[in-house]
């Protein structure tokens, strides 16, 4: 958290720099501001050990969510088998409060593309899927005809920029399930099946897409790629703190005057970002909490935010999390029940079902989260939430159960009060009903039909 | 029987698709996501014959497409509207109302709350999760199309264009009676099922002593056969004149 931060070093987005010229999309763009030439210059021609080395001694590390170090993963991946390898860009973009990947995709195609063919031939790999969430209709129209007009120009196929190195670029779409943001879920997804994580060990890099070795990165880390290569390692190492070198883009959205992406330095802080960027909060509002790093994050109070810098370790010490970089404000006129029973609502909706704590357990947060937002809590019902988060952690296939779990955790750790004065009924009178009998019949049926029960007052996306 | 007037296949163009993606995937199952967006496209939904031709064509069982479709919520189904709205409703979105303004405009022109459908099959409404441009709620899709700030005039314009282009009004939704969005599907057909299965699902144990009889020693593991039903090409009913439950009249 003390780190040094480099904020001296004056920086000028690169990732989404183009983004806002309308044809950036285009090969022709691309080729005129010297896209494709880093691929190029190293495809067929630099040793991969030495590319994979670039990106370790950058630092790099996975903009999906977990932070793991790019170069480090790459080096796990298993050798020798006899088996294909396989690179997966993980384009989901499912977690709420991210939307970054969107305007890669949609905007700068062929930045991610050039990032795919190096890191393809960094790792050896001659076939690379990108997943794209279905709901990503125009990033998965401009990202096809990318495919088509790379490999029209000969930067995509059978032998690739005229060396021996074949490679094949497969774009395919999920359907609207956040879990197949999970890689393995993801990786499940391409297999043709329902996305159903996988149990790890072994990890992807082992065995992964068809039980071959598989590399899974976010798009945001492969976009970076190029850009580390051509440039090298000091140069991303120039922003930054020390152990989250380089920049990020990062996902402004809630009660700011301009919501919006914006790509800054790493380790900058968190108000001089919501402040100089998001142009401080709307008029009249005071801040009531932050979720950091995606609907995921543990939430930060205004106290917490002004102790906070946007890199990894700052996050993880205030018992947070960066995540994949999308920040929510939040102000004081939201009600923290209805926002915590909108935030479980959407993990038991979006629970695979596979595993009996997460399944269970969302369904149960859920629950109970409904029973303080429409006031028939019991006494003892705040803790019941703190027991069945506390044991839907570190118990499941995937970390869904934790990512339901820890806004949860965050929530009673500092709106324990707001939980509370719901908390009308005495133990005894709400022992013999269910939050099921709250709901109207009408949201019953919803409920049968997607899961979700809804409540008839309003607020919040639960109105019926 | 009746009489089908739907396509019983993909058009040469999607099933020319299907072929050059052959390539591109390591086997039949793994285009199974891809294949299921063409017969969206063909059939403008996943409807029950899309499902035995994706079935047949990625060389899976319809049971493990039918598990697929209702997995994904992004699919559209024979249920949904001709015009399907789907409405942000996760806590980005939601926040001030956002959400809650977006459903309302379109109840009060369409008459419709989340999880219905016109009766007339032309509009349904549904809440969806994240759909990720959080900056700029409420997002709304309607089918292929994706709108941010989606309320106020805007929307509401937008539901007229539509109603304009179905030559309906407000007037012919509101106060009428709609139908819940059944997203279940339907039973396979029995030529589908296991020998001695009901249309319910229901296995009939009438050789139960065999499967609970011990395994002699030095004799072979017990294994399950697979039923010629299910060994017989998917293909076989499409090709025939319905897609019915009766065994009898859908298959030879
Ligand atoms: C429930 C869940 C949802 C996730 N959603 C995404 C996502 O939408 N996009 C993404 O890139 N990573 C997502 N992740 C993280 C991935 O599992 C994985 O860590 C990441 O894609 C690895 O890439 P990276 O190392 O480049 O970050 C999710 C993880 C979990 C547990
Ligand atoms: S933790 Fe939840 S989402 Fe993850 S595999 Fe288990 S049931 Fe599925």
């Amino acid at each position: 958290m003390s780190e040094p931060v480099k904020t001296s070093v004056p920086f000028e987005p690169i990732l989404t720099k183009y983004i806002n010229e309308p044809n950036a999309h285009t090969i022709e763009h691309f080729l005129a501001r010297g896209g494709y030439e880093v691929a190029r210059a190293h495809v067929g021609v630099t040793d991969p050990a030495t590319l994979v080395g670039i990106v370790k001694d950058s630092g790099l590390r996975g903009r999906g969510g977990a932070g793991f170090p790019t170069g480090m993963k790459w080096g796990f991946l298993a050798k020798g088998t006899g088996k294909p390898a396989y690179l997966a860009v993980n384009g989901d973009e499912s977690e709420p409060g991210t939307h970054k990947d969107r305007h890669i995709l949609e905007k700068d195609p062929h930045q991610l593309l050039e990032g795919v063919i190096l890191t393809c031939w960094a790792i050896q790999s001659n076939h690379a899927f990108i997943y794209l969430r279905g709901e990503f209709i125009l990033g998965y129209e401009r990202l096809e005809a990318a495919v088509r007009a790379a490999k029209g120009k000969g930067f995509i196929g059978k032998g690739i920029f005229g060396t021996a190195f074949d490679l094949k670029v497969t774009v395919v779409r999920g359907a609207g399930a956040y879990i197949c943001g999970e890689e393995t879920g993801m990786l499940s997804s391409i297999e043709g099946g329902r996305g159903y994580p996988k149990i790890k060990p072994p990890f992807p890099a082992i065995s992964g897409l068809f039980k071959c070795p598989t590399i899974v990165n976010n798009v945001e880390t492969i976009a970076n790629v190029t850009h580390i290569i051509k440039n090298g390692a000091d140069w991303h190492k120039q922003w930054g703190t020390e152990k989250s070198p380089g920049y990020k883009i990062f996902c402004l959205s809630g009660a700011v005057k301009k919501p919006g992406v914006y790509e800054v330095p790493l380790g900058i802080r968190m108000a001089d970002f919501i402040e100089q960027y998001g142009g401080g909060l709307v008029e009249g509002r005071a801040m009531k909490a932050v979720i950091p790093g995606g609907l995921s994050a543990p939430l930060l109070t205004p106290e917490m935010v002004e102790n906070c810098t946007l890199d990894y370790e700052s996050l993880a010490s205030l018992g947070s999390m960066l995540g994949s970089g999308g920040i929510t404000v939040l102000h004081d006129g939201v009600d923290m029940m209805s926002a915590i029973y909108n935030t479980m609502r959407f993990y038991h909706h979006e629970s695979c079902g596979q595993c009996t704590p997460c399944r269970e357990g969302t369904g149960w947060l859920e629950k109970l989260a409904h029973k303080h937002h429409s006031g028939h809590a019991a006494e003892g019902d705040a803790d019941l939430l703190a027991d069945v988060a506390k044991n839907m952690r570190g118990r499941t296939i995937c970390v869904l159960a934790d990512a339901a779990a820890m806004p949860m955790q965050s929530y009673l750790q500092h709106f324990r009060a707001d939980f509370d004065a719901r908390a009308h009924e005495p133990a005894h009178a709400a022992r013999h009903r269910t939050a099921r009998d709250e709901i109207t019949p009408a949201a019953k049926r919803d409920s049968v039909l997607h899961g979700a029960p809804g409540v008839a007052d309003v607020g919040m996306g639960n109105r019926e | 029987m009746t009489a089908n007037t739907a396509p019983r296949t993909l058009s040469p163009e999607r099933l020319r698709q299907f072929h050059d993606w052959v390539d591109e995937y390591p086997n039949k199952r793994s285009m199974l996501m891809m294949v299921l967006r063409l017969v969206e496209e063909e059939f403008g939904s996943i409807t029950d014959e899309g499902m035995v031709i994706a079935a047949d064509l990625c060389g899976v069982n319809v049971a493990h497409v039918q598990g697929m479709v209702t997995f994904y919520t992004h699919f559209k189904r024979p249920t949904h509207g001709k015009h399907r709205f789907m409405v942000c409703a996760t806590l980005m979105c939601a926040l001030d109302g956002n959400t809650d303004s977006a459903l309302a405009q379109i109840q009060a022109k369409l008459g419709l709350k989340p999880g219905e459908t016109s009766a007339d099959g032309l509009f349904s409404c549904e809440k969806v999760e994240c759909l990720a441009d959080c900056d700029k709620p409420p997002v709304v899709q309607k089918d292929s199309e994706h709108f941010c700030s989606m309320k106020g005039p805007v929307l509401d314009a937008y539901i007229d264009s539509l109603l304009a282009k179905e030559g309906k009004a407000s007037t012919d939704y509101l106060g009428k009676a709609v139908v819940a969005t059944d997203l279940r599907v339907s039973v396979l057909p029995s030529h589908y099922n296991f020998p001695g299965e009901t249309e319910t699902g229901a296995r009939h144990f009438d050789d139960k002593d065999a499967y609970l009889a011990p395994v002699a020693q030095g004799q072979a593991p017990r294994t399950t056969t697979v039923p010629p039903a299910l060994k017989t090409p998917l293909t076989a009913p499409v090709a025939g004149t319905s897609f019915s439950n009766n065994s009898e009249d859908a298959h030879v």
